[in-house]
């Protein structure tokens, strides 16, 4: 395709984006709105992850990890910890206000990124996958263990505490009186935006191609110069730190962290949102977002049990049924979109570029 | 004292190896699938977990004894893994291995859901074929279970072995495994093997949870500890060596509760991290496992 | 504590009584979740993950409420009981119960399960002054946190009580015993912990070895072995029924015949039989247990007629559920319990008012509690159920002895 024209259609599909983000609010309901905001958590981990799996080619199953390192950064800053007891070098006094703990967590949740990336560049393909994997089903335990610094298994409260922005009193933001819903999602959408943005300027840059590069042949990406060390471990460090905004933004959400709240199904579901999306391209994961965030109630509902027929139908409402359809629906998904939905954005740009020059033609 | 501190030593291996036992069988199954399809199988736990209620159903409700429960589900299971690969696999098998992954993980979903809304999720048992004798051997309690678990595992280990090394059937899964375009020149049936590799996988999945169940209970969850157990075990072992499955499988075991009972600062509560470290710091050491071989990259 | 009682009287009065105002004089000021013809109550409930065998006190509870609206409901209102499912995840069950709370405008949460699910909620609806009534969880922080807290209420006996009369009952029957515990690693076994070793106090009996196992591990055999290392002459299992059976069976398998207390969480009956391997595993004759609830197994309550309406209810509005369950007679008797609130509270219920007899229930004869055990709650008790029956498992089947325990309000 010509990439002028890619580069207009993407300009003006995110402006549609955009401005769709924000008038979404004056046509749904304040709880749908809550959960939207929960879509645009789930969009700024995806664009993390993909930068990672996506463009680089190193798969994580462990992103769920990142994410708690963010909430709980979030929710001790917020709360503090001295109040399970921890004195001392690693007391934390809290009473940060909840939007300044954003940045904060999406750096804690960076470097441990980092970190993490120096041994994975020794590891790769599947084996990588499954350390990534080992964090996630670790991290519950060790933040138990550690009671005093994390509260342990009774987790962190975040409601009530005048730290959050916004509670059961509404919030005046530029003149206009936001409720705890709107304003969680105004909050989230307004960052995911953002990073969306930050995201595609990475990718389009050399450090963008570098990773492309290094996803497609390593050898190759080394015999033209670029340094895998370099480049591996700051896609994990990027990565990383989008999980952790996404993680505090949960926090915040949720108002609530434990370890339960960060399980191992949740790395793995954000793996599929990503698929799902599309790997290596940004404007699929949203609807990936979506999945996540709406598959599993919508299985859930009554709208899916109606349309079976009638001998189904009587043993739908019970246990094990949602999980029946939502596994059904993931794997149709998969034969039907190979390359996820992005892969269909990009088959409907390709048509729309055809139907174009055809007709200038 | 000595004496007693030695017998509760060795208490802790002989119970690390009954589990290590179970890891190593679905680690194995793993392997076998890795081998033939380039991916890890993330509903292994689950199939091997329908697979049991079966076997429950068989005995339990239907009033057959446990041998003919089990080799009936043996069966079952084989069909079930090759009708798995040939209906839900097979159609995305090209392309990306992240797609393939993506529906094992739907296929984990789906088969809980289905045990769940079958069986509902309260824990059942299924009996043990070996009874519940024990033997004193120097202090050291064995129950003749757990030598049972070991012993049949090592059996289908062996002939599992003999059936790839010196099976026509089994040369052709190697060939197919390792060079499919290759094999396919020499007429063999590429995709039917890959069918045959899943079918095998989905029998030891089986035969590892009709083993497991009569100690640590029958439920729709009963496998998803296992299995990541034995990912584990198959990582430490080297992703694509069954040898390797085995011997992962059994020192993880044995590893998890020497670290649990004789570090204290570990505890129960975080062997499992200790765990998963000290793997991190082998596959550092070797990237490909202990039995695996390293990557060829080719440009 | 007679202070903290004075407290809560003060709080839940002055709290009930500005909300309760409003909707005792005007019928039109109602609250969310509650017309002429129907009350909605909401709760969520892991009906799919790790807890999924939960899910039955749910079902239960919702066959009670459909058998009662067939009978023409409460005051003609028909009580509509939406379940959601949490997967037992904390983040899940606020999400949950904001959707009941905002979206299907329920009247009260009812009978949410678990510990940590119910807590990540708490102040969220105290401070919207929805009801949390009856939390499915026996944290002791339900009754003792009623100050802060004065929209939410427990049910069942406390972990801490339980834990309590295992020590009380040792001490008395036992010189010197040395107790080896088997626990969860949370809340739940913990406070079964702290209550044993509580009612062990003064006595010559202790705790010589306590093991925690992870509910995501996949077997406790490890931890038994090194507890039958420890020399102790009693076990405590302190574990859910799935790792409960796992204590059983390796406990057997080790040689070990060691007292056996198993908590009231893993004491059904169904569960036992599982455990005593068709007969064969000889550890578990003798165990003792603390139960509140009829057990739907029990040829003595074959003519009860609390347990024949039990089966039928059971029959018509849960077809296809294990009838053996007890879970499901806990369902019943939080419903039953519920209902008979909604009966008193007279033409035009409002929240506060839920609240205000949710804190003076006398209600001695639930069909489906063991008989002599009460619910009660009144001035400065906020446990409603703090009464269980001590039992020993006797060939095959449970046989109580001895009279009630009570606990004190922990």
């Amino acid at each position: 395709m010509n990439p002028n024209l890619t580069r207009v259609t993407g300009f003006v599909g995110f402006a549609l984006l955009v401005v769709l983000v924000f008038l979404l609010p004056e046509w749904i309901s304040t709880f749908r709105a809550q959960q939207f905001a929960y879509v645009g958590i789930y969009l700024i981990a995806l664009l993390g992850l993909n930068i990672l799996t996506g463009y680089t080619g190193q798969i994580s199953l462990g992103h769920g990890a990142f994410m708690a390192i963010g909430g709980y950064t979030t929710a001790l800053l917020m709360a503090g910890n001295e109040q399970f007891g921890q004195e001392g070098l690693l007391g934390i006094g809290g009473g940060m206000k909840d939007v300044w703990t954003i940045p904060i967590a999406g750096l804690v949740a960076g470097l441990f990124g980092l970190a993490f990336g120096l041994p994975a560049l020794r590891l790769s393909g599947l084996y990588l996958a499954l350390a990534t994997f080992a964090i996630a089903v670790a991290l519950p335990s060790v933040v138990k263990r550690f009671e005093e610094f994390s509260g342990g298994g009774s987790g962190v409260n975040l409601f009530g505490l005048p730290e959050l922005t916004a509670g059961i009193i509404p919030v005046d933001i530029a003149g206009r009186e936001l409720v705890f819903n709107d304003w969680l999602y105004y909050l989230c959408w307004s960052i995911a935006l953002v990073l969306f943005g930050i995201a595609w300027l990475i990718l389009r840059g050399r450090t963008g191609r570098a990773f492309r590069a290094v996803r497609d042949s390593e050898t190759a990406a080394v015999s033209s110069g670029v340094s895998l060390a370099h480049y591996k471990t700051l896609a994990f460090g990027i990565s990383a730190a989008y999980a952790g905004v996404a993680g505090s933004l949960f926090a915040i959400a949720t108002t609530f962290v434990n370890p339960d709240t960060f399980p191992i199904a949740l790395s793995i579901f954000l793996l599929v949102g990503v698929v799902v999306g599309g790997l290596g391209g940004l404007s699929g994961l949203v609807v990936g977002a979506i999945f996540i965030q709406f598959l599993p109630l919508w299985a859930q509902g009554e709208g899916v049990a109606s349309r079976l027929p009638g001998f189904i139908v009587d043993r739908t409402k019970e246990p094990g049924a949602p999980a029946i359809i939502y596994g059904i629906v993931l794997i149709l998904l998969m034969f039907f979109l190979p390359n996820g939905v992005g892969g269909l954005f990009r088959r409907a740009g390709q048509t729309l570029t055809r139907w174009r020059y055809s007709r200038s033609g | 004292m000595v004496a007693a501190a030695f017998a509760d030593f060795m208490q802790q291996v002989v119970s690390g190896l009954a589990s290590g036992g179970v890891y190593a069988a679905l680690a194995l199954a793993l392997v076998i699938i890795h081998r033939s399809t380039g991916v890890i199988n993330f509903s292994q736990g689950e199939m091997a977990t329908l697979c049991t209620y079966i076997a429950w159903t068989l005995t339990v409700n239907h009033g057959w004894s446990y041998w003919p429960a089990f080799v009936a589900t043996v069966g079952f299971s084989f069909l079930f893994g090759v009708v798995t690969h040939r209906v839900v696999i097979r159609p995305v098998e090209r392309g990306n291995v992240l797609r393939v992954v993506i529906v094992t993980i739907g296929l984990l979903i789906a088969i809980n859901g289905f045990v769940v809304w079958q069986w509902s999720g309260e824990p059942q048992a299924l009996a043990s074929p070996f009874g519940t004798d024990t033997l004193d051997i120097g202090g050291v309690i064995v129950s003749v279970g757990d030598i049972g678990t070991i012993a049949v595992t090592i059996g289908i280990v062996i002939l599992l072995w003999l059936l790839f090394q010196f099976t026509k059937v089994g040369l052709a899964l190697r060939a197919a495994a390792v060079n499919p375009n290759e094999a396919r020149l020499v007429g063999v049936r590429v995709t039917w093997m890959l069918a045959l590799g899943w079918g095998l996988a989905a029998v030891l999945g089986a035969v590892a949870g009709m083993l497991t169940a009569p100690s640590v209970g029958l439920d729709p969850q009963m496998m998803q500890p296992i299995l990541i157990y034995a990912f584990a075990a198959a990582i430490l072992g080297g992703i694509d060596s069954p040898l390797g499955a085995v011997v992962g499988g059994l020192t993880l075991g044995v590893m998890l509760n020497l670290i649990g009972v004789y570090v204290d600062f570990v505890g129960a509560e975080l062997k499992l991290p200790v765990a998963l470290l000290v793997i991190l710091v082998v596959l550092l050491v070797k990237p490909s496992g202990l039995f695996g071989r390293p990557e060829v990259k080719r440009v | 504590m007679r202070r903290q009682s004075a407290l809560v009287a003060l709080a839940v009065v002055s709290a009930l009584a500005l909300g309760a105002l409003p909707g005792a004089f005007a019928g039109s000021t109602a609250d969310p979740g509650i017309t002429s013809t129907s009350i909605v109550l909401g709760g969520t409930s892991p009906l799919t993950g790790p807890a999924a065998a939960y899910a039955s006190v749910a079902r239960g509870a919702k066959a009670y409420f459909d058998s009662v609206n067939a009978k023409g409901g409460v005051a003609k209102r028909k009580l509509e009981y939406k379940i959601v499912d949490d997967a037992y995840n904390p983040a899940q069950s606020v999400q949950a119960t904001r959707q009941l709370v905002e979206q299907d405008k329920v009247f009260a949460i009812f009978n949410s399960l678990g510990t940590e699910q119910n807590i990540a909620v708490r102040e969220y609806l105290n401070q919207t002054k929805v009801p949390q009534l009856f939390v499915a969880s026996g944290a002791t922080t339900w009754g003792r946190d009623a100050v802060k807290y004065p929209w939410t209420i427990g049910f069942q006996p406390s972990y801490q009580a339980e834990g309590l009369v295992y020590g009380q009952y040792v001490s008395k029957t036992m010189k010197k015993a040395k107790i080896a515990v088997l626990l969860q690693n949370d809340d739940y076994g913990k406070d079964l912990l702290v209550g044993l070793k509580r009612g062990l106090a003064r006595s010559g009996s202790k705790v010589v070895a306590a093991e925690s196992y992870e509910v995501t591990a996949p077997d406790v055999q490890s931890q038994v072995a090194k507890l039958k290392s420890s020399g102790a002459n009693v076990l405590a299992i302190f574990a859910t029924p799935k790792f409960a059976i796992q204590a059983f069976v390796y406990a057997n398998r080790l040689a070990w015949r060691p007292r056996i207390i198993n908590n009231s969480v893993s004491g059904a009956s169904n569960i036992m039989l599982l455990a005593s391997e068709g007969g064969k595993n000889k550890s578990i004759e003798g165990a003792i247990s603390l139960n509140f609830l009829k057990d739907p197994t029990d040829p003595k309550w074959k003519n009860d007629p609390g347990m024949k309406s039990y089966r039928s209810v059971m029959g018509k509005y849960a077809k296809g559920a294990n009838v053996s369950d007890v879970y499901h007679v806990y369902g019943m008797a939080v419903a039953f319990e519920t209902v008979s609130l909604f009966k008193r509270l007279g033409a035009n219920p409002t929240r506060a008012g839920l609240l205000a007899r949710a804190r003076s229930i006398t209600s001695p004869a639930n069909p489906f509690l063991l008989p002599g055990i009460a619910v009660r709650t009144g001035k400065g008790d906020n446990f409603p159920i703090q009464q269980g029956q001590l039992q020993r498992w006797t060939k095959g089947k449970w046989a109580p002895f001895g009279g009630l325990w009570e606990s004190d309000r922990l």
